[in-house]
Parts: structure tokens; sequence; C-alpha cells
């Protein structure tokens, strides 16, 4: 199984979407908004915005690193032929998604790990080490459930819209969720509605830890029931998919 | 010789690796399915109204290299998949070594080769080659696989990037990787060139040389002829004939009895002596026969205006022509 995680991980690395969307995007809007809202000053409201940006961008360029690595690939794979090529090896279907998921999981490292380290050089963001830990801790285990829903997508599309399909969820659930404005900035109702989304959700886990607030359990509940909403679809999907040959 | 280090206790197993053909027969199938590499049994696949494969049964005993023949849409590629558990048939059972299918596979004791599917995009051949090897316990070394596969030279190259030829080999290389005993082929050479498709067939019979089973569809009569110790026909779902190609020229000797000739009615032409079928090519007659002989004494017996007459005797083509017929017409 770790085999199979390593060859998805080099796959990644190998395209240039994931480098440029996953890695240069985040540390880019980083930067941008940080210079824009927060500026170069140290008050706590500058802070403020450097910290939660911190937080937003690493959960925005996490979705890419997840959703590219399940989605349009799986998408691809299955139309291409290797899904079922894979079927032929001495290995269980089960351990290679497992596999895969994982290897979306690895691949949030780099992300997470250049925004922080962006925050910390270019505006000398500061947690104490346990903070730091608890929140990579969080944002890892937030991401769960995007993952899961690439999956979805990734048996539910073809390889054609599976691209689209991504790149357009992983937008509105930046947006919607607040990645790239405050969610408190939005109207009533979309604040509402952007207040149920896993990427909203998944961030306010980490503001929590980042602003030194207690560990937010609402958010986990929403995010266990985003992932367990997702399994069913992926399983339904991937079923569906296996039986329709 | 190494069929015979395999497989001591079994005499049907070194008469195969030597190219005898052995006839599976129906009262001891039983027995005889204890030892087979391969057994299908009144297998049948519908899709939708067309019934793909239609109540197929078919031994294949260890050492075996079995040519599945048919036209496009008769089944093979289906049969190949339900073989290999990439499709469930809808009655009817399958046995590899003894095995579920997808037992076989997970242990390593089957190889396959699919006919159509790109491997893993973006990785390269070397690394897919480790992966795979270390998912049995094959004492394969990458460097002995990549010579057996003639992959030489292409282990930095991606996946993606492989020609058509260069891709097939890889997928050789999968199938042999955990060193199985049976390798099952869906029209392995139909993306390749004629070159390619010698090396293809170079290093297969480098690997069955040690005494493996081998079932192979293809819709290359040459092949069949020059590989197969064993010829399986199919046509719309079932078995036509079975046999080595010698056994099929006898028991379905075909021989042409060919002319030219104007105007004469094919009626005429049907009812001379052996005559199975009649085709008729502009001025040029070809009759397909069972007899050579009793057909061009009854056609010089007859008032036919032949001129040119050319006789021939039976090649696996004809053979195939004349069992399988217009069916593949109307092929997929």
């Amino acid at each position: 199984m770790f085999g199979y995680l390593g060859l998805e991980v080099a796959r990644s690395l190998r395209d240039p979407r994931y480098i440029v969307l996953a890695l240069v995007a985040p540390v880019g809007f980083y930067l941008l908004f940080s210079t824009l809202f927060g500026g170069p000053g140290t008050g706590p409201s500058a802070v403020y915005v450097q910290v939660g940006l911190m937080v937003s961008m690493s959960v925005f360029g996490a979705m890419w690193a997840v959703l590219s690595a399940t989605g349009p690939r799986i998408a691809q794979d299955r139309s291409v032929g290797w899904l079922r090529q894979t079927r032929l090896l001495p290995v269980k279907q089960s351990s290679l998604l497992l596999a895969r998921l994982l290897a979306a999981l690895v691949l949030v490292g780099p992300t997470i790990g250049l925004v922080m380290l962006t925050a910390r050089v270019s505006h000398s963001v500061s947690l104490d080490a346990g903070q730091w830990i608890a929140l990579v801790a969080v944002l890892w285990v937030g991401i769960i459930p995007v993952a899961i829903m690439g999956v979805a997508i990734g048996y539910a599309t073809g390889a054609e819209v599976a691209f689209g399909v991504v790149y357009g969820l992983y937008m509105v659930l930046a947006a919607l969720g607040g990645l790239w404005m405050p969610i408190s900035t939005m109207p009533a109702g979309m604040q509402a509605f952007g207040k149920l989304l896993p990427s909203y959700r998944a961030a306010d886990l980490g503001w929590h830890i980042a602003f030194g607030n207690p560990l937010d359990y609402a958010s986990a509940l929403y995010l266990l029931a985003w992932a367990a909403i997702f399994s069913v679809i992926a399983l339904y999907f991937s079923r569906r998919a296996i039986s329709a040959r | 010789m190494v069929a015979v280090e395999r497989y001591p206790d079994d005499p049907e197993a070194q008469q195969a690796a030597h190219g005898t053909m052995v006839w599976p027969e129906k009262d001891v199938a039983g027995s005889a399915s204890m030892g087979a590499a391969v057994s299908l049994r009144g297998l049948t696949k519908r899709f939708g109204a067309l019934r793909a494969v239609d109540g197929l049964s078919l031994e294949i005993q260890r050492g075996e290299t079995v040519a599945l023949l048919g036209p496009n849409g008769a089944g093979k590629s289906t049969t190949v998949a339900m073989l290999l558990g990439l499709l469930t048939p809808d009655s009817g059972a399958v046995s590899v070594i003894g095995m579920t299918p997808r037992e076989a596979i997970q242990r390593g004791r089957i190889g396959a080769m699919l006919q159509e599917g790109s491997l893993m995009p973006g990785v390269r051949v070397g690394e897919l080659l480790d992966y795979t090897l270390g998912l049995s316990a094959s004492p394969l070394t990458r460097k002995r696989l990549v010579t057996m596969a003639g992959l030489e030279g292409l282990e930095r190259r991606r996946l993606d990037r492989l020609s058509g030829g260069q891709t097939q080999r890889a997928r050789f290389a999968l199938a042999i990787a955990s060193e199985p005993d049976a390798l099952a082929l869906d029209e392995p050479t139909t993306a390749l060139d004629v070159e390619g498709r010698r090396d293809f067939w170079a290093n297969m019979s480098a690997y069955t040389a040690t005494g493996r089973t081998v079932l192979f569809a293809t819709h290359y009569l040459e092949e069949a002829e020059a590989f197969a110790s064993r010829v399986v026909i199919i046509s719309r779902g079932q078995i036509v004939a079975d046999g080595s190609v010698a056994e099929l020229k006898r028991d379905f000797g075909v021989h042409t009895v060919r002319f030219t000739c104007a105007d004469e009615n094919t009626s005429t032409l049907e009812r001379l002596q052996g005559v199975r079928q009649v085709e008729r090519r502009g001025a040029t007659v070809t009759l397909s026969t069972t007899d050579a002989d009793a057909t061009t004494r009854s056609l010089l017996a007859s008032a036919v205006a032949w001129h040119d007459l050319e006789v021939r005797s039976a090649t696996l083509d004809d053979i195939f022509v004349t069992l399988v017929g217009k069916q593949e017409e109307g092929g997929k």
C-alpha cells in the first residue's frame, strides 16, 4: 500500500497544476491579502489578519492538494483504463483507494508548511510550539472530508468534466467558506450557508487554535457529518462504476 | 523440460508442453479439472439483448498454449474478462488453478494483458515495475524483468510517454512480474506493427518455453498457427472448433478449388461434390470443399465453363472463414 502511495505522490509532484495551485497560489494570495488588509503593522488587528489568513490560505491550498490528487485523477484513471488494469494486480482495490486518500493527505504537508513558513518569515507570525503542532494536526484532519468529496467526484463524473466540477466546487468552498474574506463581512443568508461548508469548518478549527481558543467541537461535528455524507456518496458511485463494466 | 520438472506427475502437461494436443474428454472432465489451469463451464454473459458469451465451456490443461480465435464481437474479450474476474458471468463457473479468478490474481498465479488501457500516467516505467514486483513474493529482480520484457533503456521514461509497442512491453512486464503459472492475453498484438508483433512473440515464447499455460485471444490467424498448441474458434459466444491446427485441418478439412467462370449459376456450383460454400468475386469463383479431389472431379465432369483452375489445401484461414462464415460481417 505504501508503495502505491509513493507513486501517487510522485504523480502530483510532477504535475504543474499541483505545484501552481496547491503551492504557489496560496503563498501568493497570502502575501497579497496580508499586505492589502493586514499591512506590515504589529498592532492587534494586523496580527489578527496575518494569523487568520495563514489559516485560511493553508486550508485553501490544502483543498487543492487533496482535490487534485483525487477527483480529476480517479476520473482520468477510470477513463484511460488504469483502474481496470489495477484489478489485475495482486493487491486489493480497497487498499489502493486508501493509498490514494493517504497520498492526497501527504500532499497537504508541503502546502501548509509553505504557507506557515511564509507567514513566519514575511510577518513574523509567532505561535507557541503546542499551537503550531495542534494547528497542523487540526488542519490535516479537517481537510479529510474534502478529500473524500474528491474521491466521490472521481467516481461520479467522467474524465472530461471531473476537473471542471472539482475546480468549481473548490472555488465555491473557498469563497463562501470565508477563506478569501472574513465570513462576518457577508450578508446574513450567505453567512448561514457558508458556515455549513466543510471549508469554513476546517478553517474554523484552525482559527480557534491559532487565536488561542479551545478546540471547537461544533466544527469537528460538522466535519464528521460531511465526512460521513461524502463517504456514502463515494461508496455508492465507486460501486456503480465497478459494476458498470 | 521445465514443464516436466514443474508437473512431474501430470503426463498431460508433459504431453502438452511438447506440443501435442490434449483433448479433455467429457467423462474425465471432473478429474481433469483438478489439474486444469483454467476451467470455464457454461459461461453466459448478456449485454442487454446481446448474448456476448453463450454457454461456453473450455478446459485448458497446464502447459497448453491456447489461441482463442474469433471475429470482432465473437465474445473473446468478454470471455477473457470473465476468466480474470473483471466481469461476473450471468451463469456458469470459472476456475483458475483451482481457485476463483480473484484469488488467482491476488496470489499472483495468473497474469494478464488487456487489449487497451493506459498504464499509470505520470509514473516512470521503473517505478511501476518496482511497485509491482513488491506486490508478490516474486523472485524476479527489476533488471531481469526489464530484460524479459525488452524494456531496456526505458526505465526512466514516463508510462504516458511510451509508444504503443513500448506500452505493450510494459504491460507484458506487469503480467509476468509475479511469475504466474498462467497468462491470459486479450489481443496482445492488435496495436502493434509487424516488428512489434515479432518482438512481442519472441519475448512471450521465451517465457512460455518454461511450461506455463497461456490463453491468448487474437484475430490474427497466423499468430494462432505459429504460437498455439491448440486453437479454439469462437463465434457468437460459442465454441465452434477446438483442437490443434493439424486436427482442425483434418476435421474441418476445408480446401479450396478456385477458377474463373463467366456466368455460372451458383446453385449448379453448390451441387458439385463436397462443396460447402461458394464464393464469387467478379468472375472468380472459390469453392470451399471438404474433399478437393471429389470436387475437382465433379467439376471436370460438369458442364461448367471453367478457366485457370487452382486447387489449394486447407489453411487455418479457410477453416476460420468456413466456421465463422458470414457472421463476422455484422460484427461490432
